[in-house]
């Protein structure tokens, strides 16, 4: 990682740029992809998006102020970027196609929740999943990628009372979720 | 205190991201459309020999684009020297156009000449009759538009 911070970003240096965009996706470029799968739960449009954001990333790397580290630049544009496709029209589209087909019963289905909640484990990921978003966004970016609250308040612009207020009211919840499965 | 996501980071890796991982396809892509916006916001008008020794590069073969690249650059044809994102809008005007075909073979997209674009390397070689349909400056200008 280090030698992507010394990297100095000069507009005449096209190739220094598109060498560092190459380097940020071969160093992050799995870790970004978790982490937007985390907020819009399918692969290929987490897919889609990753790359979405590294050509983000290109287009405003004059923008990054070396103030924060890169990875930190980078998450917060991946997890802009994330939730602008949630607001999407796109997205919102799909969910009610997704809502409509749950209205038909299939036996399928039941099954693979069945296999999803085998293992208390898999339960635990599948609970996190289902939180709403913002609470879902501090527990990812606090226990799955342990970043200390004021780089997630780098990341997300929400302060860290707020953050704090979020994770509390998150385990919370978690801890009700899992009284239920048992 | 005992905190319910304490084995969350081990069980994500395990459950959810097993399968999950950036693919050197998808950061080729990346590139081309890196590639892409840097010609588009840089699109200088092309020069009619340089068309032209892209239409010569394909008299006897199919290639991709990074053997017509290399070709140029043996033939002293430096306009996409450092550049090579350009080469790729003109070949793919060249294509909107009808003077190329491309086709994919092996993961490489490789471009032809199609019969209007060896109409216009003819026309290139006996230059001076006055009213021909396939000069090159006629695409050229097309081109900059």
């Amino acid at each position: 990682m280090n030698e992507l911070e010394h990297v100095v970003v000069s507009k005449e240096n096209v190739i220094d740029k598109e060498q560092l965009i190459q380097e940020l996706m071969n160093e992050n470029g799995d870790a970004v992809l978790h982490l937007v799968f985390t907020y819009v739960k399918n692969q290929t449009i987490a897919e889609d998006l990753t790359q979405e954001i590294f050509i983000k990333c290109y287009e405003k790397l004059e923008q990054f102020n070396h103030q924060s580290s890169i990875k930190t630049w980078l998450y917060r544009v991946a997890s802009n970027h994330c939730k602008d496709y949630l607001k999407s029209w796109h997205y919102r589209k799909l969910l009610l196609n997704e809502k409509i087909l749950n209205y038909i019963p299939s036996k399928a289905k039941d099954v693979e929740v069945e296999v999803i909640a085998k293992s208390e484990e898999a339960s635990l990921t599948n609970a996190v999943m289902e939180l709403p978003i913002q609470f879902r966004e501090v527990v990812i970016l606090h226990y799955y990628e342990e970043l200390h609250l004021n780089e997630i308040s780098a990341i997300t612009s929400v302060n860290v009372n707020t953050l704090k207020t979020r994770l509390k009211r998150a385990r919370e919840i978690l801890k009700a979720y899992m009284v239920e499965e048992v | 205190m005992n905190d319910p996501f304490l084995n969350l980071k081990k069980s994500m890796k395990k459950n959810v991201f097993k399968d999950l991982s950036f693919t050197d396809e998808r950061k080729t892509r990346v590139n081309e459309a890196i590639q892409a916006k840097r010609s588009s916001s840089s699109l200088h008008s092309f020069s009619e020999e340089t068309i032209l020794s892209i239409l010569k590069s394909l008299q006897i073969e199919a290639k991709h684009g990074f053997e017509i690249s290399t070709q140029l650059f043996q033939k002293e044809e430096q306009s996409f020297l450092h550049n090579e994102g350009q080469l790729y809008t003109l070949l793919h005007f060249l294509e909107n156009k009808e003077v190329l075909v491309s086709m994919w073979r092996e993961d490489k997209k490789y471009y032809a000449l199609t019969a209007k674009g060896r109409k216009y390397l003819a026309a290139d070689t006996k230059k001076g009759y006055a009213k021909q349909p396939f000069l090159l400056k006629d695409l050229l200008e097309e081109a900059s538009l």
